[in-house]
């Protein structure tokens, strides 16, 4: 086993320096001899046939060099594949890059323009010619779904583009012997992570291969999308610095990737596209708004027996993302409770808005704030204390590694001393005297305390489960590589198979790296970011579904103990010493029992490195030259029920962190404004392997949910229009409205990853949305509101008071 | 039509043709190669293009480059020294107060403000100054922290260099 000099320190970043002096290299930094630049001509309307699009008065501007047309793309591209965002479709729908012949929400994508310049390119949008003929729209999904609503999709014949169930255990016979079903409506708003750079995408048609910089989180999407729409074998992927992905830049971004292709190849000449904000907002994809009845099976005392959910997912103005918010649920369908008995009934609903995508969490904050909003529902109901209903319904330490009714294994955890932690460092006793202290005052003190899980490490196999049809297996398990090289010089760099967008990545692996392989942490660098000709990729490389914390450690872990091993094999026969006798100290290889002082026999990394480079003659008999290893890595305890069985189980991902969250909220009661006091996170990530890091995610995705609870979102007018255009109308929280978050770890090694590391990424958005709801509804007690919405912007906590004052 | 501006950034002086309708920020990144500017929304949300003109905090998309005509300008660029991070850049990277780094350049131009104006800030002081600066990855902690240590290293590194 390695020595752990590094992992589990807050070692300084690898990243950071270049970020603070401006030398990120990211998409828009790059240019290219000769490239031009591109700008998009966007659908005004939210639904439209477009009865014709005339380009050339663009085309005979000065400095335009190409102009594609839905005519264009239609004769020049071919639709993507559906995929397995898209899985449940029941007719295939063929999805180009841009729109036909019709437009189904404001921003789709109609025409796309390659000048000299940007503002030659701007200039030329306004001299496309395009006839539309608007159609009613609609923008709600209880509307969409009448049979009399405009539909979006002919071919489906209505707006209810899938339907469909899981189900385990038995929950009808719960519900038989329940004491009591408590009932609720809840509803989760549209929202974004609005990743601070848009959207970028830079190609280049070359004789050889078509290659793409595109700040993609899933080169794989790109890379599939571009084979798929151009019909082009040879195809090239970078992905450069990111700034800022959260699901954002997984799956809608590849329709931008086939259109700047597609301007590249006609025009001959290199080509750039860089998303605006505004075109962010409308058009670069959101999350889902998501409605559910819910119905919970409960005991007199409290023990919840089933659950049953109906789930109404608005996907938007698309097919290509079906049902990415209702798979996503499987992630964490119990949440952190011992509960056996669930069913779940999915409905997605087109609308003439965005379409979605994944986003922090997709479909998972809203399994959470089913559970927690459920948990104070029932305590509500049975006149119990909404902590001690937690309690009782938790999965207990003992049974861990727990198998959830669906399959997924939580393969560590104590969830019940994350919650009397929580408790403990939120002083709770202490914000309930407080809070009866301000009991009839203007401003009321409430305390949300909620539990969740946030699991990584996707199984490919997942969907398999709803859908069993499917005509292609969508893959399983994962594949993730790595490479590790020592230089001729003794200096060791690595190679990741997935992209970062932030999360330090390189600063993470470097520190494993340097463990293993015994070398000083400022002697390791990453070789450079994604690149698909060199990483050595898989289905798992992917800057998604928290895939680094397993995939990539693994791998990069994997390929520095191969490197190690060809050290030793190295240094042994060099050092003539019999290599499991030999240890490595900073870089040097060292017989074991040789101290500090006195004549050693030792030989570094640089004096390997020439050897292994460039003496054939001193290297021992069948050693492959080099000091380079490349290690694929799979989950090797990726079964049980990585395939699912005759129940529909299967493991959706394979770790899950864990992590109570308390809320301390402060309710003006004339406003209706919501400011929050304290927020306490208790979490378990498994072994940690740079603290630092995984705070910074922590407080950056529970940063993320609080300012979804409070208030930012996408707001639609019945007409389909945008009116959150701008990051401000948008209602982004800002230094202002963010607390300071509080983080305490309680680390419980996960058995069956290779350090004992769990997901360190998105997981605190999972349950703040919850914990803001349960702490308002808290302070508004008094009042006997009842939260079942979000946002918790201020007109509509007004409007709660005011409704029941 | 263009115009010719003159202007100095980072202690050099520039000498452009520019069109009326550029701004400040597209002439920094595309004409004289400064990609530490970021552009995350150009229309004054949110921060990512900050400069400082005249020793005031810019947002470099707000201004048009023909404006900047005459002025000096710093960009994150010119604020480390023979390779040495300024003590603002050091604090941010020692406290893990920045993940995707793109809007980075914005917040320590933006710092350098704060801490020129109010050396001592309170944390009500920084979260104030620093509300038009939006970071969507880190949810602030760990800025606000390494603006606190940047207070305090900025002094004892301005004693250094006086
Ligand atoms: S780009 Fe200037 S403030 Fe956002
Ligand atoms: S570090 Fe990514 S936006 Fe601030």
């Amino acid at each position: 086993m390695e020595s752990r000099k590094y992992i589990g320190r807050s070692a300084r970043s690898k990243e950071a320096p270049r970020y603070v002096t401006g030398r990120g290299r990211y998409v828009d930094d790059l240019a290219l001899p000769r490239m031009l630049h591109a700008c998009i001509l966007r659908s005004p309307y939210a639904h439209a046939r477009i009865v014709a699009v005339d380009g050339r008065r663009a085309e005979a501007l000065p400095g335009v060099k190409a102009v594609v047309t839905p005519e264009a793309v239609k004769r020049l591209s071919r639709p993507f594949k559906p995929g397995r965002y898209a899985a449940g479709l029941r007719v295939p729908i063929p999805e180009y890059a841009g729109a036909i012949d019709k437009v189904r929400y404001v921003g789709e994508p109609v025409a796309i323009v390659a000048a000299e310049t940007r503002a030659g390119a701007e200039d030329a949008l306004e001299l496309i010619d395009v006839e539309y003929d608007p159609l009613p729209s609609v923008v709600s999904t209880e509307e969409a779904a009448l049979p009399s609503a405009p539909v979006l999709y002919e071919e489906l014949g209505g707006n209810v583009a899938w339907e469909g169930h899981v189900a385990y255990g038995d929950p009808d016979a719960a519900f038989a012997r329940a004491d009591r079903i408590v009932r609720q409506h809840l509803t989760m708003h549209r929202y974004s992570s609005t990743p601070l750079e848009p959207f970028a995408c830079l190609a280049e048609a070359a004789p050889e291969r078509l290659t793409i910089w595109c700040n993609s989180q899933s080169p794989d999407v790109i890379y599939e999308a571009l084979s798929e729409a151009l019909g082009i074998d040879a195809v090239r992927v970078i992905v450069p610095d990111v700034g800022g992905g959260f699901g954002q830049k997984i799956h809608l971004i590849r329709k931008y990737a086939v259109l700047t292709a597609l301007l590249a190849v006609e025009a001959g000449r290199p080509v750039k596209w860089i998303e605006d904000r505004s075109e962010h907002m409308t058009a670069g994809g959101h999350s889902c708004e998501q409605e559910f009845d819910v119905e919970a099976a409960v005991t007199a005392e409290g023990e919840v027996l089933g659950l049953k959910i109906r789930d109404t997912d608005d996907v938007g103005g698309s097919v290509s993302t079906l049902t990415i918010h209702f798979t996503n649920k499987l992630n964490n369908l119990f949440n952190t409770y011992k509960v056996q008995h669930l069913r779940l009934d999915g409905r997605s609903v087109l609308t003439n808005k965005c379409p979605v995508v994944p986003n922090r969490g997709i479909g998972k904050p809203g399994m959470c704030f089913v559970w927690e909003r459920t948990m104070d529902l029932v305590a509500r109901e049975l006149g119990l204390d909404a902590i001690e209903v937690r309690r009782s319904n938790l999965v207990r330490k003992e049974q861990f590694p727990y198998t959830t009714p669906n399959g997924n294994i939580h393969g560590s955890g104590d969830y019940e001393a994350l919650l009397d932690r929580v408790l403990v460092n939120v002083e709770y006793a202490e914000v309930r005297r407080r809070q009866a202290e301000r009991r009839g005052g203007s401003t009321l003190l409430g305390i949300g305390v909620v539990i969740g899980v946030e699991p990584g490490g996707r199984n490919a196999a997942r969907d398999m489960a709803i859908f069993p049809q499917s005509a292609q297996m969508p893959g399983s398990g994962g594949v993730e590589g790595a490479t590790v090289k020592i230089e001729k010089n003794g200096s060791v760099v690595f190679t990741l198979g997935s992209p970062s967008c932030g999360q330090s990545h390189e600063t993470t692996a470097a520190q494993i790296v340097a463990d293993v392989l015994g070398v000083a942490l400022e002697r390791v660098s990453a070789a450079g970011t994604f690149d698909s000709v060199s990483s050595p990729w898989g289905i798992s490389s992917s800057n998604s579904g928290n895939n680094f914390h397993l995939y990539d450690v693994g791998a990069v872990h994997g390929a520095a103990t191969r490197l190690r091993d060809k050290v030793l094999t190295l240094a042994a026969s060099v050092l003539r010493a019999d290599p499991s006798l030999l240890r490595i100290e900073d870089g040097v290889v060292i017989p074991r029992g040789t101290g500090p002082r006195g004549p050693v026999e030792s030989v570094t990394f640089a004096e390997l490195g020439k050897i292994a480079y460039t003496n054939q003659a001193l290297l021992p008999p069948g050693f492959e030259p080099g000091l380079q290893a490349t290690y694929y890595h799979s989950h090797p305890h990726a079964d049980p029920l990585m395939l699912p069985d005759m129940q529909g189980r299967v493991r959706a991902q394979y770790t899950f962190s864990s992590a109570a969250h308390a809320a301390v909220v402060e309710v003006d009661v004339e406003t209706g404004r919501v400011r929050v006091v304290r927020y306490v996170i208790v979490s378990d990530n498994g072994t940690l392997i740079n603290p630092a890091v995984v705070d910074g995610q922590i407080y950056g995705s529970a940063a993320h949910g609080i300012s979804v609870a409070l208030g930012e979102g996408f707001v639609y007018g019945a007409d389909g229009q945008l009116l959150t255009l701008t990051l401000l109308d948008y209602g982004k929280s800002t230094t202002l409205e963010t607390p300071r978050i509080e983080v305490e770890h309680c680390p419980v090694p996960d058995p069956f990853t290779t350090l004992g590391q769990k997901a360190a990424g998105e997981g605190a958005a999972i349950p703040s949305p919850a914990a803001i709801a349960s702490a308002v509804e808290d302070a508004l007690a008094p009042f006997g509101v009842e939260v079942r919405e979000l946002p918790l912007s201020p007109e509509r906590v007004w409007e709660l008071i005011r409704a029941r004052a | 039509m263009t115009h010719s501006i003159r202007l100095t950034v980072n202690g050099e002086t520039y000498e452009r043709e520019v069109e009326a309708r550029t701004l400040l920020v597209h002439f920094l990144r595309e004409q004289i190669g400064l990609t530490g500017t970021h552009v995350g929304c150009v229309v004054g949300e949110c921060g990512a293009c900050s400069v400082l003109v005249n020793g005031a905090l810019v947002k470099a998309c707000l201004m048009l480059a023909v404006q900047a005509d005459g002025c000096e300008v710093t960009t994150v660029e010119g604020l480390s020294t023979r390779g040495a991070l300024h003590p603002v850049q050091q604090a941010l990277v020692d406290g893990f107060a920045l993940q995707c780094g793109f809007c980075t350049p914005g917040f320590v131009m933006a710092v350098h403000a704060l801490l020129a104006r109010t050396p001592d800030p309170t944390e009500e002081q920084i979260r104030e100054e620093l509300s038009s600066n939006l970071c969507m990855c880190t949810g602030y902690v760990q800025i606000i922290e390494a603006v606190k240590d940047a207070a305090s290293r900025l002094k004892s590194w301005n004693r250094g260099s006086t």
